[in-house]
């Protein structure tokens, strides 16, 4: 499915999530993921809020009465026998980050593009690694500081929630 | 469609023949995945159900139909009929993810008898029944 070439193993680094934010006034979570080693780093990532809170279930181990779109997808796989084996954020272009989910049947691996949301709400229920690439992590910093400065200019403006259409 | 009392969404099937109709409620985000589908509306980025499709398509399993199997209150049941390798797979599902996931994949949308006789349209005409002039005005504010 995706044309994301599987990343070279040693530069992957290996995160956990820490916490999900809510961010009250534009409707969206932040999913605070953190570094599996303990070495403090945190690495936020902007989702919907649904998206978030499809996070938020698999974290806090909620059992639902009916399965989310995600244990479906967990469903799928193993009805197919399919392990998903990680999942790795692995390109970021204009402040949107890339995720490709890893799965493995018969000794075959293939890759699935996929949005980093979709991706950890997968990871979190097939208790498989969640990966950042180094290469990802050098380049996130001067995009963050851009998205931040571009939200901070937005409220300091003060023409929130207006939108051209 | 909307519904203000419950804050939520009704998905609408309806027969063939247009002469039965089957109210699903499903929540806000449900709803957009249904509704994206509908209007052949490709996201930048895969939604969850593209995801999903995407995950099947890898290992070449279709989807050759979804079957809702029970509405009953707080029970929502769907079935998802897959083939994979010549043989076929049932899957449960919410009826959300798998009309969201069918209108995907082009697969049929069936519900049991059991679920129309039992809802048949009376939720709807009732909620519809019970719709004020000022209900529509809430929407907008």
């Amino acid at each position: 499915m995706s044309t994301v070439n599987p990343p070279k193993e040693q530069n992957l680094i290996e995160y956990r999530v820490d916490r999900i934010l809510e961010e009250a006034n534009t409707d969206t979570r932040i999913v605070v993921l953190a570094r599996q080693d303990g070495t403090l780093d945190t690495f936020p990532i902007w989702v919907g809020a649904a998206e978030g809170n499809a996070i938020k279930l698999a974290l806090d181990a909620m059992i639902t009465p009916r399965p989310m779109s995600h244990d479906l997808v967990k469903s799928f796989a193993e009805h197919l026998n399919v392990t998903i084996q990680r999942v790795v954020i692995a390109d970021v272009k204009s402040s949107t980050y890339y995720a490709t989910v890893y799965v493995a049947n018969k000794g075959v691996e293939r890759t699935i593009d996929a949005r980093p949301s979709d991706a950890i709400s997968l990871a979190l229920r097939a208790h498989c690694p969640i990966y950042i690439t180094q290469d990802v992590l050098t380049r996130r910093s001067t995009t963050n500081l851009d998205a931040w400065l571009a939200k901070l200019e937005s409220k300091n403006i003060g023409t929130p929630e207006v939108q051209e259409t | 469609m909307f519904d203000p009392y419950n804050n939520a969404y009704i998905v609408v099937l309806r027969d063939e023949e247009h002469s039965d109709m089957l109210p699903i409620w499903v929540g806000k985000s449900e709803a957009g995945a249904i509704s994206m589908a509908m209007e052949n509306v490709t996201p930048p980025r895969p939604m969850t159900h593209d995801f999903m499709k995407s995950f099947l398509d890898a290992y070449n399993a279709k989807v050759i139909s979804v079957v809702i199997t029970d509405l009953s209150e707080h029970t929502y049941f769907a079935k998802i009929h897959l083939m994979y390798e010549d043989s076929e797979y049932t899957v449960d599902a919410r009826p959300s993810d798998a009309i969201a996931l069918a209108l995907r994949c082009n697969a049929p949308v069936f519900a049991n008898d059991t679920v129309i006789t039992k809802q048949s349209s009376e939720e709807l005409e009732q909620w519809l029944e019970n719709l004020k002039p000022e209900d529509f005005g809430k929407l907008d504010s």
